[in-house]
């Protein structure tokens, strides 16, 4: 039964180029920003270089950690054929109920419950949020845009109304929400809390079942649907996790700025979305990755540092990340549309 | 005199690949000519060039002797060449209309483009093309098969001197081949050169002048249509002999799968019983409710009448998991839209269906997948050359393949393909033939579904004619004659 | 692509150009002041950004840098730290919210760089001094005018009041409203009938107050807590056809055609409060910690304020209005 003339050879690219090109483009897209970074840095009294100190280079990493766990499951979602508009207002909720269980709630509880306590309502309550956008994105079929925007407005408001639009303030002192920001805003735990969760989401993305049902879908869910895949499910998980990481995010963000604040986060979606188009993910879906994420946020942030540590007016600086982004798109689309 | 169309020398590289080395062809006035060889020779690329889509590395086209340089498929198409592409290249949102009209040169002035005027333009080109709609239809409401009609009378509609089609018969069923073979006949008299690319021996020995053969991106030769063998042409498109596989001896089983009077959205009252071990072949024409009932039974869409019953007990999938989990299987009738996630691997888009029987806690284990998934690969005889690879990169024979090592890892117990050699070169064409063979044997039922009657003749245990959506015949394989199973496919007693 | 990244290489390094760090120009030593500001859109802190340009400009061996927040308090925290590894002579910030810069301006001392805290405070004393205005006292001041206006009206102290209030949990908010209303709860006849929130921008507050004129059939006075918010409401007031029913007073009383001043000669506003920009006194401080190594200034510095209406108003235009301006 076989033919005796073999299936030809695909007359297409070299598959070792397209194999090594995707990571490669990124790492080397990184170089080129980090060694720009090093030549333009001002010199310090004693001639190094500022950007490379190790307390500018941690503070580059605790500057980008907020919107890069947000990030993260924005890669799932845009992986999906998705997106999430509502992860900024999800964190105003956040902090605001965080802040609030710490100082008005509980008062005689001992510190470590009821931190704990307070984390995982914030972080509950941001999940359950995100588990309703995807059921009534998998269930009802209303495009993500839609349902999301409705929630990025219906959420701020909610911060809003529970905190009656004040901030909450939390103090310097020995109580449990002082305690709490303490411990919280520290470097070392909120880089470690990303760079935790980055590497739970990319074993997620590339190594399981999950992960590949994420990716199908938004490659074709036509297809999907028809191969007799979870669509549903994996939409409703998808955006539960990107509801849980912007409650986490936004825990975190009280801790770094001492209060519970219903106005924050404002625009931070656009943030996330940005890190993860510049690192290659299609808005349609289907193409992207984790490590491609880390390297659109990475390079956002050094581009900021740099910028700021050459006391660029932040309207230029804005001007200038408008059209890196741009650039980046551009460059993505060119090698994968030959 | 001077050929209407000549290329020379025409070479065209995409990355570090050759797409096309050396190719020629050349086209005479009132002349229908074939462009043959198997997928990856060069044949789309050539097409392509040919209609300004593409602009070659080195080489020359004439028009008529003089050289011309296209920039766009504009440009081709003011010099009177127009293209059907595989892809049909329409507006799946836009109406028949809007698509006949959109960029096209010859309506008129574009400030009122009212609904009337454009029926009144398109009107002429869809009869010619046999196709009754209104022109305000939308497109997306037509089968893959009427929109290649709408795709041709696009061509038609722009006066071209030279028409260029890829593959246009892929989904047409026989009489729409007929009134397109006739339609080819009119344009070569009135002088229109016609270049056809295409697999199928049949119609290019019915209708062609000449055959011009590419073989791994070069023309390997030109034929008189009168002088060449279906074997030689074979033979210079593959290099060297093909293999041509035989339907084994099989008996039938226990009854597998049974439909009482089922009827859907365009089924009506559908009757027929599918035994283990049995190929069934699904015949009719373009619209008549062939991938309807794959749709049907792999809950894609409603039932709203009659029965279905899976291992004698009543069977209704709500969905394609549903149907997934007892036992049914859909290969559907576009891989690209409905079956392959493009971006993927092939590994990763043959073993996207059974995961859960190659995972730890979640994880992919990857070894076990390779494992599960090499000998399927084996038996398709699906080479890759890096399997990590997105399975865009594959040509169409390996990616159809890939998405029916997907059904083969499965297993499910019925196996309803829908037109699954479709657009396929002539070796991975046999390959498929010979796992449907394979699936009958180990117990399978399968359902066929094709255009081609030849196939079916050649696949099927027995034969069914769907006709607007009713069971018009049914037919033993092994004596029907093709007469009468186009004869119940377009009596309109049946309807 | 590498045209673009030609492109992209040009700008920033157009960008970056000019001296940086603390290296002598000429043999002199060059002082490095950074100035993080909470938000240039507020026209009270552009004329603070103006202001102290122009005075800084006096002395060639200052290098002053402003950077703007934006409103965006994690913004100013970064700006803050990017600024500490610059390692400035003078750090002067005004910040955007009390809770949210207090950590950040401890780093800052903590890093040895000297700190002036300006017209807006934070939780805990993180700064070398602290330059401000009183804010209770305007508060207590416009209090103190809104009971003789109603007094002079109906002959008795009650009327409704509507409260337009800034960014809340910024000091300045809180203490213009308490002492306002440390006031006005002596006489149980005044009522605040409304208090909606407008973030100091006028837009924010023509729409808060059509809103409330929506809600409330008769209104005698609004106090916003600074003049744009003010000019909203009256904007809002005047398309509704009431502004003939009320008065309104701000707070800020800046120069120049666009500021309050000017507005409570035009008939606009019935009073306003000068609201002082502080930057004179910052800068004075400024220049005696870098210049003087023993000098230690006061932890607090109030500047006083004045209230303007219609009779007083021309001559304190003159006074509070520079010559570019007129």
């Amino acid at each position: 039964m076989t033919p005796a003339v073999k299936a030809p050879a695909p007359v297409r690219k070299d598959p070792r180029r397209l194999l090594l090109a995707a990571p490669l483009r990124s790492v080397a897209a990184l170089g080129a920003v980090v060694a720009l970074a090093i030549v333009i840095s001002p010199r310090a009294a004693d001639g190094s270089c500022i950007f490379l100190e190790p307390g500018n280079l941690t503070d580059i990493l605790r500057q980008i950690s907020i919107i890069g766990i947000i990030s993260l499951a924005m890669t799932c979602v845009i992986l999906t054929g998705g997106i999430d508009l509502s992860v900024g207002s999800i964190l105003a909720l956040s902090t605001s109920l965080v802040a609030m269980f710490l100082t008005r709630m509980w008062q005689n509880a001992g510190y470590a419950v009821h931190i704990a306590g307070a984390i995982a309502a914030a972080a509950a309550a941001a999940a359950a949020v995100g588990m309703l956008n995807g059921l009534v994105i998998a269930n009802l079929r209303i495009q993500p845009f839609i349902v999301t925007l409705a929630s990025m407005i219906g959420i701020r408001g909610l911060a809003k109304w529970l905190t009656g639009n004040a901030n909450i303030d939390i103090g310097f002192g020995q109580d449990v929400a002082a305690r709490f920001a303490d411990v919280f805003r520290q470097k070392t735990i909120v880089i470690g809390a990303y760079a935790a969760l980055a590497a739970a989401f990319w074993l997620t993305l590339s190594r399981t079942i999950f992960g590949r049902y994420v990716r199908a879908i938004g490659d074709n869910e036509k297809a999907a649907r028809y191969a007799g895949l979870p669509i549903r499910s994996t939409k409703i998980w998808v955006y539960a996790l990107s509801g849980l990481l912007a409650g986490i995010a936004g825990v975190l963000y009280a801790a770094e700025n001492h209060q519970g604040n219903p106005n924050a986060g404002v625009a931070y979606e656009l943030d996330a979305i940005a890190a993860v188009v510049i690192g290659g993910a299609r808005l349609s879906g289907g193409a992207g990755s984790i490590a491609g994420t880390l390297v659109g946020t990475l390079i956002m942030g050094i581009l900021t540092n740099m910028l700021r540590l050459k006391n660029v007016d932040s309207n230029v600086e804005m001007m200038i990340k408008a059209v890196i982004i741009v650039l980046a798109v551009t460059v993505q689309e060119k090698r994968n549309g030959q | 005199m001077p050929d209407l169309l000549k290329a020379e020398q025409i070479s065209k590289h995409y990355g570090g690949a050759a797409a096309l080395r050396n190719a020629w062809f050349s086209l005479r006035a009132g002349e229908v000519h074939a462009l043959m060889g198997e997928n990856g020779a060069g044949k789309s690329t050539l097409a392509r060039i040919l209609a300004g889509a593409a602009r070659p590395d080195s080489g020359a086209i004439f028009i008529h002797g003089e050289r011309v340089q296209w920039n766009t498929p504009l440009d081709a198409q003011r010099a009177g060449v127009a293209m059907i592409s595989q892809e049909l290249d329409l507006f799946p949102s836009l109406s028949i209309g809007e698509n006949l009209v959109i960029g096209n040169l010859c309506f008129g002035p574009k400030s009122f483009v009212g609904a009337r005027r454009i029926e009144e333009f398109c009107r002429p080109y869809l009869d010619q093309v046999g196709l009754k709609r209104p022109a305000a239809a939308a497109l997306a409401q037509l089968s893959v098969g009427e929109m290649q009609l709408v795709a041709i009378a696009r061509a038609l509609s722009l006066n071209a001197r030279v028409i260029l089609m890829d593959e246009p018969t892929s989904s047409l069923f026989e009489d729409a081949v007929e009134r397109l073979f006739r339609l080819i006949k009119r344009l070569k008299s009135s002088g229109v050169a016609v270049a056809f690319v295409s697999h199928k021996m049949d119609e290019i020995f019915r209708i062609c002048d000449r055959v011009t053969v590419l073989r791994d991106g070069e023309t390997v030769g030109v034929r008189d249509i009168g002088a060449a063998s279906p074997r030689e042409i074979i033979r210079m498109m593959a290099g060297r002999d093909v293999n041509v596989s035989r339907k084994s001896d099989r008996a039938p089983g226990p009854v597998l799968l049974q439909a009482r009077n089922l009827s859907t959205r365009k089924l009506k009252q559908v009757c027929f019983e599918l035994r283990r071990g049995e190929v069934l072949g699904v015949a009719g024409l373009v619209g008549s409710g062939r991938s309807e009932l794959g749709a049907a039974l792999f809950g894609l869409d409603r039932i709203t009448g009659g029965e279905l019953r899976l291992n004698g007990r009543p069977f209704r999938p709500r969905s394609p998991h549903d149907a997934i989990r007892q036992g049914v299987g859909l290969l559907p009738e576009d891989r690209k839209l409905q079956g392959l996630m493009m971006q993927m691997s092939a590994l990763e888009n043959s073993s996207i269906g059974a995961l859960s029987r190659m995972r730890r806690f979640g994880f992919v284990r990857h070894a076990e997948e390779r494992r599960q998934v090499a000998p399927l690969w084996a038996r398709l005889n699906l080479k890759c050359g890096a399997p990590s690879l997105p399975v865009a990169a594959l040509s169409g024979g390996n990616q159809q393949k890939a998405l029916l090592a997907r059904w083969l890892l499965l297993s499910p117990d019925v196996l309803f393909l829908d037109d699954p050699a479709r657009g396929i070169d002539v070796s991975a064409k046999e390959d498929i033939y010979g796992i449907i063979d394979e699936l009958a044997r180990q117990g399978k039922g399968v359902i066929l579904v094709s255009s081609e009657l030849p196939e079916l003749l050649r696949c099927s245990d027995r034969i069914l004619v769907l006709n607007n959506g009713r069971l018009s015949a049914a037919f033993d394989a092994a004596s029907a004659a093709q007469e009468a199973i186009l004869a119940a496919a377009t009596s309109e007693a049946a309807s | 692509m590498r045209a673009g990244a030609a492109c992209i290489c040009a700008c920033l390094a157009a960008a970056s150009c000019g001296p940086s760090g603390s290296r002598p120009a000429g043999g002199k030593r060059l002082y490095f002041v950074a100035f993080s500001q909470a938000n240039n859109a507020e026209p009270y802190r552009a004329a603070q950004n103006e202001q102290m340009t122009r005075l800084f400009a006096r002395y060639p061996d200052v290098r002053l840098v402003i950077s703007d927040a934006q409103q965006d308090n994690s913004k100013q925290v970064a700006q803050v730290e990017t600024f500490i590894r610059q390692k400035p002579d003078l750090l002067i910030v005004a910040p955007n919210e009390r809770a949210a810069l207090t950590a950040v301006m401890g780093q800052a001392m903590a890093a040895g760089i000297p700190v002036i805290c300006l017209e807006r405070d934070i939780l805990q004393p993180n700064y070398t001094t602290y330059v401000h205005s009183d804010n209770r006292k305007i508060g207590r001041m416009a209090g103190q005018f809104i009971v003789d206006y109603l007094t002079r009206r109906y002959g008795r102290p009650a009327g409704n009041v509507v409260e337009i209030r800034g960014l809340l949990g910024v000091e300045g908010e809180i203490n213009r409203s308490a002492g306002a209303r440390e006031v006005l709860n002596r006489h149980p006849d005044i009522k605040i009938v409304a208090d909606p929130v407008a973030d100091w921008i006028q837009a924010k507050a023509k729409d808060r107050m059509t809103e409330v004129l929506r809600a409330q059939p008769k209104i005698d006075i609004v106090y916003g807590h600074n003049d744009p918010m003010a000019v909203g409401a009256y904007l809002a007031a005047k398309e509704l056809g009431r502004e003939k029913e009320m008065a309104f007073i701000g707070v800020d009383g800046l120069g120049g055609p666009a500021g309050g001043i000017k507005k409570v000669m035009d008939g606009i506003l019935s009073a306003t409060f000068v609201y002082p920009l502080c930057v004179d006194k910052t800068v004075e401080i400024a220049n005696r910690m870098l210049r003087e190594p023993g000098f230690k200034p006061e932890k607090e510095y109030a500047i006083e304020s004045i209230l303007v209406t219609p009779q007083n108003a021309a001559e304190l235009y003159q006074r509070f209005t520079t010559p570019g301006e007129r």
